[in-house]
């Protein structure tokens, strides 16, 4: 008899801190974890407050993994803990596609990783949409480079949803092609890049591209007016 | 037999081929006098031991909580290895049937002379947990926890179905 692991879930170390959640790194039965925790909102009302809190829980672990369903890596999923409102998933080493680019902004693009990572993430983008599912915060933080791989993974799906609507895939893309132009506009254009992979891998992507030209002209949210 | 740490208690696995004596252990199980009480699972589902860990981390939590689904622990390990919401086809699938003789022993916090009592309880040949990866049956597997070939692209075996173990409760 021998003892497999001896490290116990324990340690917990805050790295994140955002609006909605607290990002801690910990240890899942012996492998490095991230565990994801939705805090309650004091100003809502406690019964509203842990009803909403559990379903984006639930939400989000649902969305993680039909992503990985439909052949997108995101982290494993290893735990859900409605009562604590926590996810518990797969540490994943590597850096993220912001600093990869800020770095490329600051010492010059790497012409051939760029196109790797341009290609993977328009892949990606097109293999959800095509499943129907709506990311609903793509930034370049949110997409990690698995290292050894250099295979995308994409993080936080905590705004996801599924919809099969040309008007949320093409505000998808725009939030992205936003998030691009404001913190990566030295590398180049990079969105072009990216909707070159998303039209070879989405097969609905000319509904999608006509829309997101007419959210361009107007912006993500739609005028309500009249 | 290896025994892993899971959220401060122990587990023991110890994977067996060449069971005999199945019909007679799920007899026993079933008269709820199988003893020491174990959970046995169906190896040829399992490709790995994590997300057997991921199962037993969850029954352990519904254990401190007082929430379990099943009788015991152990059935609930099994149950919440299939990774289905329906219990009674999850421990037909995910356990053993009289006709198993390839099988994986799991046992909460087991002693030192538990242990002894499980290895003569199972008349079969113990072999190592390595086996578990080369011995799976994959087809079997994908069926079961619907995992198509698009997913196995990006993910393994032992990934996607802790995937599903995890986010059963969620869907």
């Amino acid at each position: 008899m021998e003892i497999g692991t001896d490290e116990k879930q324990g340690s917990l170390v805050l790295i994140k801190q955002g609006a909605e959640a607290r990002v801690f790194e910990s240890n899942f039965v012996s492998r490095r974890s991230i565990i994801k925790e939705r805090f309650s909102k004091k100003y809502r009302h406690p019964s509203l407050d842990s009803k909403l809190t559990l379903k984006r829980l639930n939400a989000e672990a649902r969305c993680m993994t039909k992503a990985r369903r439909l052949g997108v890596s995101t982290p494993v999923l290893y735990a859900v803990d409605p009562l604590l409102h926590t996810l518990t998933f797969e540490y994943v080493e590597g850096p993220s596609v912001k600093e990869i680019l800020l770095d490329f902004g600051t010492n010059g693009v790497v012409e051939e990783r760029m196109e790797d990572i341009a290609a993977q993430i328009g892949d990606a983008i097109g293999k959800l949409h095509d499943g129907g599912l709506i990311h609903g915060d793509l930034t370049t933080s949110n997409m990690l480079i698995r290292i050894g791989t250099n295979q995308l993974v994409l993080i936080d799906f905590g705004l996801s949803f599924t919809s099969t609507l040309p008007e949320d895939k093409a505000v998808d893309l725009y939030v992205l092609e936003r998030a691009l132009l404001s913190m990566h506009s030295s590398c180049g254009n990079v969105m072009d890049r990216i909707l070159a992979s998303y039209r070879k891998s989405s097969k609905q992507w000319s509904s999608t591209l006509n829309k997101l030209a007419q959210v361009r002209q107007r912006g993500r949210k739609r005028s309500m007016v009249g | 037999m290896k025994v892993f740490e899971v959220d401060g208690t122990t587990l023991c696995l110890a994977l067996f081929d060449e069971v005999t004596n199945s019909k007679e252990l799920l007899d026993l199980m079933q008269a709820g006098t199988l003893e020491p009480e174990l959970a046995l699972l169906n190896a040829l589902l399992i490709p790995d031991v994590f997300p057997v860990l991921a199962a037993a981390s969850k029954t352990l939590l519904a254990k401190s909580r007082q929430s379990l689904t099943t009788r015991t622990p152990h059935s609930e390990l099994v149950y919440n290895y299939s990774g289905s919401k329906h219990i009674s086809e999850s421990l037909k699938r995910c356990g053993i049937s009289e006709s198993s003789t390839y099988i994986l022993v799991a046992r909460f916090g087991g002693s030192a002379d538990e242990m002894a009592a499980i290895e003569k309880l199972i008349k079969g040949k113990e072999i190592d947990l390595e086996e578990l990866e080369r011995r799976a049956n994959q087809a079997q597997i994908q069926k079961h926890y619907k995992i198509s070939s698009l997913e196995l692209g990006i993910s393994s075996l032992a990934d996607a179905i802790t995937c599903r173990i995890a986010s059963r409760d969620a869907l």
